[in-house]
Order: C-alpha cells, then structure tokens, then sequence
C-alpha cells in the first residue's frame, strides 16, 4: 500500500509508459502483455499502453490522448532507437501540451528485440531498459529548444553534375551559392565521358549548357582550383575558409585565347585523358572549360622548376602569367554545405593479375571514354594506347575490384555494367569489323530502358561471356585474357588487342579527407554517409550538411541529377525558415563551482566548449554543442553537466536497474 | 647467432640437393643456423584437405611435435613442404577444431615443447617458417645485402613463386598471392635485376608430370616463354617440383633459360665455392652461364 503523501514532499511524478509492437520486430520476440504488467508496477507509472506502431497517427493519439486523461508530465516510450523516432514522439508530446523534453524513448528494438533470441531473456531486458528510462525521465526538467538565425548562403563543395546541378538549383531559387571545386574547371567526370547510357546522348552536349550557366550566373560565386581549408560554426552559420591554389595565371587579365598553351616546354601526366598522352605544364583540362582559364601545373613548369623557359609569358597577349603567384585563403560564411565529392576510379594496378599498367593496351573505363570522345586525344577515333593501331578484338572486364572482399570493395559499383554495353556498341560504331567481347559475373540492369539497352548490345553481336577474369598478359602485340566460361563449364583463352577494365567506383580520396576534416560521417568505404538510408537520403547526422552525387555511393547520372536536386531542395527548405531550433539537451556550466581549468575545452570534439580567459569559467556555446557529454565525464569539478542526464539522473537510472 | 630447427624433406636429399647445400653454408654466411631435426618423417607431401581423413595427417604432426621439442622455429624451404607443415599446423590451432587436434595429438604421442622438461609442463607449437621468410623478417635485407661480397651483375631474373608458396594466402600469409614479392626483394639485395612476369604464381603443371606428361609440359613451357618475354635471362625458385617441371620436362635449346633455386644465386653472391652450388643438378650448362656472367 502506498504512504500517504506528506503534504510538504513534491508532488510524485505521473509516468505513461507505452509499448510499441513495432509490428513483429519487437513484439515478436518481447511478450508486451508481461512488459505492461511488470511496468505497471513500478513506482509512479500510473498508465501503461501498447500499439501495433506507436509511430502511426492512431498509435501518437493514444498517447496524446493519455497525457491528457491521465494527467502525465513524463513520458516512456519503449520503441525503436531514439536516431528514429525521438522527434516524433516529443513533437506528439508537444501537441498534448507536455514539454518534449519530458518524453524518453526505450530502445527495446535495436537494443534488444533485434539482438536477442530468448523471449524470457528478451522481456527481462525490455522491462530494465524501460525502468533505467524511466528514471532517467523522472530526472528530466523541461527545457526549451534553441533558436539561431540562418546565414541564407550555401556552400557547394564539387562542380562536377551533382554540384552544379544542386547550386544551379539553390541560385534559380534566388540565393547566393558559393560553388568550390578543386580543379581548374568544372564538370567534373562526366566532362570526360564520350556518350551516356541508354540514350547515347553526347555527355558534352548536355553538360556544357549547364556548365555554361554555372560559370554566368550572377548568384554562383565559382572557386576553381580551390579546396576547402577548414570549415568552423554550425548549421546556418558556418565559417569556411577556402584555399585558392596558386594558378600562376592572372584570372582577370587571362582572356582565354590558349597562345601560351601552343608553347609550353613542360611535360606532365595529362591526368584528364587518363594519361593516353602526355600534357603540357600549362594547361586546361579541354577546350570547352568553364572557366576557360589555363593554369601552370608548377611541378612540372620549367621556369618554376628551373628558373628558366618562361615562354608562356613572352607569348602571353595580355601580360596574364604570374610566376610569383602563391596560394590564397578566402573566408565565405554559409548557412548550409552540399558535398558533391564525387568518385575516382580503383587503382587497377593493385588488381596484380590484370596487367594495367605494366600492360599499355589494358586501360580502365574512363580512358576508353577518353578514345571514344570526339574531345578525346583520339578524336573520337578508338586506337590502342601501345602502337595507335586500331584494335579489331576488344575485351572488356566487368568488376574489376568491385564485389571483391578481398579487394575490400564488396559493393556494386552500379554503373558498370551499363557503361560496358554502352562502350562495346561505342567501340562495334567506330570499328564496324571490331569484335567485342564482355567478361562480366552478372549483368544488372535496374534502370529505365537498361534491359533494353543491354538487349541491344546482345543483339548487335556483342559477345557476353560469364565467368570472372583471372589474369591478363601481354603476350607479343596481343592481350591475353584468361576467362572461364561458367555457362559452358570451361575455361578460355581470349586474344585481345586491348582490354578495358570496368574498374570499381571508389569515394574521391580528397572527398574522403574532406569529410574526415569535416566529421561528417562515412562509411566503411569512405562514401558519405546519409542520416537515414530511406527516408533522409540527402542529409546527414551533422546538422546543415547535405549529400549529392557518388560521394555518397556510385550512382549513374540520372540519379546524381535527382539527388543534386533533392538536396538543393533540403537546403532551399531549411532557407525558408528565420530561425533554425538545436537541441537544448547540451551541455550547461555551474559558475559556482567550475575554476576554468579547460579540461572541457580540450575534450570537446565540436569547439562548443570555451574558457572565457577573464572569468576563467567555460562558456558553453549552446548551437555548437552536439550534447554528446564528454565535457561533464573531463570535468574534474562537477562544475559541467549534460542537460537531462546529469550525474544524478544517470546514477540513478544505474541504481533502479 | 640465430638458431633455427631446420626441416630439409626428402626431396631435398635426392633430387633438390642442390637446394639444400648451399642454403646451408648461406645461412652461416649470413648470420643464422640451421640445426637438422633428428629423425624427421614424410612431411606428408600434399596437404589432406579431407575432414575425416585424420591419418594423413598424422605424418607432419608427428614433424611438428618432434620440432617443437627442439625449438620455436621450424624453418624448411622446399614449398611442398612448407605448405603442408604450415597449413596442419593452422589446423592444428584453429578454434573450434580442438576435438580432432586432441585425438590427432593423442595418436601421434611425442611430447609437445622442450624436451628436457616433464610432459604436459609446456605445451609450446612451433612457428613454421620459410627460409625466404628468415632472410626477410629475422636476418633482415640491410644484413643480407652486407654480406654479399659477388653483386650478381644486374643479372635479369624472373622470380617464379608457384602456387605452394604464396596460397592459399589466408593460412599461408606468405605474400601477395597474385603478385608475390620477396624473391624478387632478394634478388634486387644480391645486386640482380627482377624482371616483371605474368606468371609468378601460375601452375607448373604439378604432380601431372607423373601421369599427364604434356600437360606439365605445356604449363611450364608458357612460364619459361613469359619470363623471356619480359627479358629474364634466368628463372630461380623455390620448390623442388616446380623446378624439375621448369628445367627438366624441356628440351634444351640454345638461350634456354637457365633455372636455379634462390639459394643457388645466393650462395653466388655470398661467395659460396663453385663446389658447394650444386650446379651439376640443374639441366643445361648453368655453371657456363654464370661463367659468362662473370659469377663464378
């Protein structure tokens, strides 16, 4: 029997604790009615429910229909993880008028029903997550969320098509874009690719109008040959500091008429043409470039490297090089940031059985782009890269590196299989006696009219043989490439003239880097990660950040396309507010005690945390905070806390269990 | 000075003595010893891949219980014979398979570590390891290249692994298994050229050359052709039957390369006696050859 209340004592808190089947993922392993019955017992819970999905609209009535019958002021949720649906059930607590930051959620999902194969074990551990959150519910105060102003620019880091589309997209809207990308021009991959699949449509044709666009438009602030330095702030307000890399050509003065490239003594990898030829210290990545701005590759420059030459500059109309050119910082300030870091190719030659790279006439798939584009080195013509003859047996060689765990990449690199059809048929109108023929392990065609396409590589007499490659070697002036024949149960010899590897789709190494500098999340495999796989596609768990194109996972051009846009909507979204609202549940100082000691400051992985020198207290920047706590576990004092789990709630919730 | 139990095999008695010989005076040149386990047995020849035939493996546990009696670190350098003693041994020790490790060890009844003290006091494995691995990892490329007091004149070689060494590369770990290194490390050490070459790690044609003559014939003559293509002037090796399946399936023609163990070349270098190369045992006129090199 209860103690009658002493009328001094505070009032006891009223708990709702509400059970969610999550249909059969946690009800089909928790038995609810026992969870209910024990949590009906416990002290304060003054309401249990359940719900086939408390997520549903019926399933958020019923608690805010309780919070009113039954006069709660906490809230327990036992669901999925709170990354899902902590903002659902809070904003469901809101509308009954309870404070959101009152309601808890119980991970009983991914924290138990998931992992767990026991019932009994499952609904033990179900009841004791239930009771340490509702401890810790019974700690929490009300708090009330904070509120920024917006810097309504945006920053998008990559001009190849996801980044120029999503910046075109945020500028139509009437804002100001800050577009960085760290080569000369902008275009990215897709400037070196011949035709595009299943159209056949020329890739130059239809990007330069945009590129054009990009280079004009009034609200595009275009950066070329720039990296992102640091990024500092958060959401809305973010403080980047850009790196202009030193071009050694005058961007003002420079007209664009190329006499200086006709000159230039200097040799370097042409890394555009994927290294078919060589290219010149001064250079331009093709004659179509937005900005249509050579720049001096300074390593391979022979006035840079050796004081002498200097013949760019003498032919120079316009007085435009700079040998004493040196890299730049500029300071933007935004309020969202689209990283569109795109992809590289695998380095084939770590694949130590195909040849590429020892073997001239074994090229990957962009520089079979590069043979086949009218822009290309070849104009267009196909000539293999060891004698410029042109090859009459070509093989190609699907998953090269990808869906490989040995090679560390697992994945399907998606375009692959489409790209391949897309370069035989390519290769077969150019060379009308070529004979094609395509290594693959599976041809996957998911997309609109991509079984067609793939039908009409078949059908045009291309050769599909399935089986994976074992080896590829030079064998006199032909390509040998040992297959097998799963279809037939045999393995075979192919004789080649050239051999194109479709090699695996990797994350951009600077991308890579970039998101690393930034703690913006990745994956295993270095692709950016989104804030849900299905339902926030774009975003990520760093407030303000944004995903387009392959840095997030391979992806054709449609699709980059699609997701550019997407993205540029979710920033456009977020610009249609005047404030945006973070999460009160951070980190707070007790003046009283704290004595400045910064062991916070140092702990802080997000610059939240600062001690004002004159005070000598911390100072917590309340925007900047993540609340992940470190802070309060550094603290020596006790002087920081974390809102809503403070030290006494998490001793707490220890001791209830 | 290092101190290793050393496991010849019986190939390296007979036909691969060549192998053996000056592997043995190498290793004091270079700083290690080897020490013959007494009475060593058939290493087993091929590794058992089948799961309940246990008696096939009796014959290199037996090896390893006796070498663990003597030491830590069994070292052999035929590949036959480093790829099954290796890959029982991981058997040996891998989790979950303790019931037919113990009934395995049972059968065979030799103590396990140190012999002069009580049964059951150490349970102590042995490390296997190949030869090429001592030079590399324990004795070190700087020592190695020290001791070499005749630089093989940039001869051009191609290393030739085979499959024994290199797979399967889970249990082995000896190297890349597609495009293995380490000899062509050594050779670079002893003042020779690696070339490049297709086929380090491709099939000599094996055990075939019992039954499918040809068969062995025409792997081992594809090897022989790319190595020339790349411009090799000699192959070297390490395992016994990829050797004979090299050198002596073919027919012996002018500018045939010539194929030596890796010891061999070592020996070279290290100034081994022209007595103590075992070049009698190679086909062909080897030792005309490194004459007109220079070497000897």
């Amino acid at each position: 029997m209860e103690q009658p209340a002493e009328p001094q004592k505070k009032r006891r808190p009223r708990v709702g604790v509400f059970v969610c089947h999550c249909g059969i993922n946690i009800a089909g392993v928790v038995k609810i009615p026992e969870v209910l019955e024990r949590a009906g017992k416990m002290q304060d819970v003054v309401v249990t429910k359940d719900y086939k999905y408390c997520c549903s609209d019926p399933g958020q009535q019923m608690i805010r229909d309780s919070i009113k019958a039954d006069g709660l002021d906490r809230v327990v949720v036992a669901c999925c993880s709170p990354t899902l649906h902590e903002t659902t059930f809070r904003d469901a607590c809101a509308e009954a008028g309870l404070n959101p930051y009152l309601c808890e959620i119980a991970n009983i999902r991914e924290q138990c029903s998931w992992v767990t194969e026991d019932k009994d074990k499952a609904t033990d551990k179900a009841t004791e997550i239930i009771r340490t959150t509702k401890a810790k519910a019974e700690n929490d105060v009300p708090l009330e969320a904070v509120t920024v102003p917006i810097n309504k620019r945006a920053l998008v880091v990559g001009a190849g098509i996801a980044g120029i589309q999503a910046a075109l997209d945020i500028a139509n809207a009437g804002y100001e874009v800050v577009l960085v990308e760290k080569e000369p021009s902008i275009g990215g991959h897709m400037a070196q690719l011949s035709e595009t699949f299943p159209t056949l449509d020329c890739s130059q044709c239809i990007l330069t109008p945009r590129t054009v666009e990009t280079g004009r438009h009034p609200k595009i602030k275009l950066l070329t040959y720039s990296e992102i330095d640091n990024v500092s702030g958060y959401v809305g307000n973010f403080k980047v500091r850009i790196r202009q890399k030193a071009r050694y050509v005058d961007f003002k003065t420079c007209t664009g008429c190329g006499a200086c490239l006709e000159k230039c003594a200097g040799r370097t990898e042409a890394r555009f043409e994927r290294g078919l030829v060589r290219g010149k210290a001064i250079y331009r990545l093709l004659p179509q470039a937005v900005p249509n701005r050579p720049v001096i590759d300074a390593k391979a420059c022979v006035y840079l490297t050796k004081g002498k030459c200097g013949i760019c500059a003498k032919v120079c109309p316009t007085g435009a090089i700079r040998y004493d050119d040196a890299d730049k910082f500029v300071e933007e300030e935004v309020g969202a940031i689209v990283l569109a870091t795109g992809y590289e190719l695998f380095d084939a030659t770590r694949l130590a059985s195909y040849g590429f790279g020892q073997v001239p006439d074994v090229v990957d798939g962009l520089a079979f782009e590069r043979l086949l584009s009218a822009s290309g080195p070849t104009s267009g013509e196909v000539k293999r890269p060891s004698d410029g003859r042109t090859p009459k047996k070509v093989v190609f060689v699907q998953c090269a590196g990808s869906r490989d765990s040995t090679t560390g990449m697992p994945y399907c690199s998606k375009i692959c299989c489409m790209y391949t059809a897309k370069q035989a048929i390519l290769y077969r109108h150019r060379v009308h006696d070529g004979q094609a023929t395509i290594c693959y392990i599976d041809v996957r065609t998911p997309g609109k009219g991509f079984e067609e396409f793939y039908k009409r590589a078949t059908d045009d007499g291309i050769q599909y043989l399935r089986g994976k490659v074992s080896k590829i070697f030079r064998q006199g002036d032909k390509v040998m490439v040992w297959a097998s024949d799963t279809l037939a149960g045999r393995k075979v010899e192919l004789e080649a003239d050239m051999v194109v590897l479709a090699t695996a789709v990797v994350a951009s190494p600077d991308g890579v880097a970039l998101a690393r500098k930034l703690k913006a999340q990745i994956d295993s495999h270095g692709f950016m990660t989104e804030a849900h796989p299905k339902l926030r596609p774009v975003e990520t768990l760093t407030a303000g950040f944004f995903l387009a194109g392959c840095g997030q996972g391979p992806k054709d051009i449609p699709e980059t396309v699609a997701q550019a846009s997407a993205a540029a909507a979710k920033v456009l979204a977020m610009f249609g507010n005047t404030r945006l609202t973070h999460s009160p549940t951070t980190a707070q100082v007790d003046e009283e005690i704290c004595v400045g000691c910064g062991y916070c400051e140092r702990t802080c992985a997000y610059e939240a945390v600062k001690v004002d020198p004159a005070l000598k207290k911390a100072v917590v920047n309340a925007a900047l905070c993540e609340g992940c706590g470190a802070c309060a576990v550094a603290c020596p004092s006790g002087a920081m806390s974390h809102r809503n789990a403070t030290k006494k709630a998490i001793f707490e919730m220890a001791d209830s269990f | 000075m290092r101190k290793y139990v050393y496991y010849p095999g019986c190939t390296l008695y007979t036909k691969a003595r060549n192998l053996d010989l000056c592997a043995r005076r190498a290793a004091e040149k270079v700083g290690f010893e080897l020490t013959e386990m007494p009475s060593w047995n058939c290493c087993g020849a091929i590794y058992n891949a089948t799961s309940d035939d246990l008696a096939a493996q009796v014959g290199p546990v037996r090896n390893l219980a006796k070498a663990s009696q003597l030491g830590e670190k069994l070292v052999t350098l035929c590949a036959a014979c480093y790829n099954v003693l290796k890959r029982v041994q991981d058997r040996l020790d891998q989790p979950g398979n303790e019931v037919e490790s113990e009934r395995l060890k049972t059968f065979v009844d030799e103590k396990w570590g140190p012999a002069d003290e009580p049964q059951g006091h150490t349970e102590r494995s042995v490390k296997v390891l190949h030869y090429l691995e001592v030079l590399k990892n324990d004795v070190g490329w700087d020592r190695v290249k020290e001791k070499v007091t005749k630089p093989l004149a940039k001869l051009k070689v191609a290393s030739y692994y085979g499959c024994l060494m290199v797979r399967p590369k889970e249990v082995l770990g000896f190297d890349d298994a597609e495009n293995p290194q380490v000899m062509d490390d050594l050779m670079r050490v002893l003042g020779a050229e690696p070339t490049k070459f297709d086929f380090k790690a491709e099939c000599c044609g094996g055990y075939l050359v019992v039954n499918r003559r040809e068969v062995a014939k025409a792997a081992s003559q594809k090897i022989l052709d790319n190595a020339r293509a790349w411009g090799a002037e000699a192959i070297v090796t390490t395992c016994p039957l990829c050797q004979y399946n090299l050198d002596k399936l073919r027919v012996l023609t002018d500018g045939s390369l010539p194929v030596f163990y890796f010891t061999q070349l070592l020996g070279v270098a290290v100034g081994l006696n022209q007595d103590e190369l075992g070049l009698e045992h190679n086909a062909g006129d080897t030792a005309g050859f490194l004459r007109s090199k220079g070497l000897i």
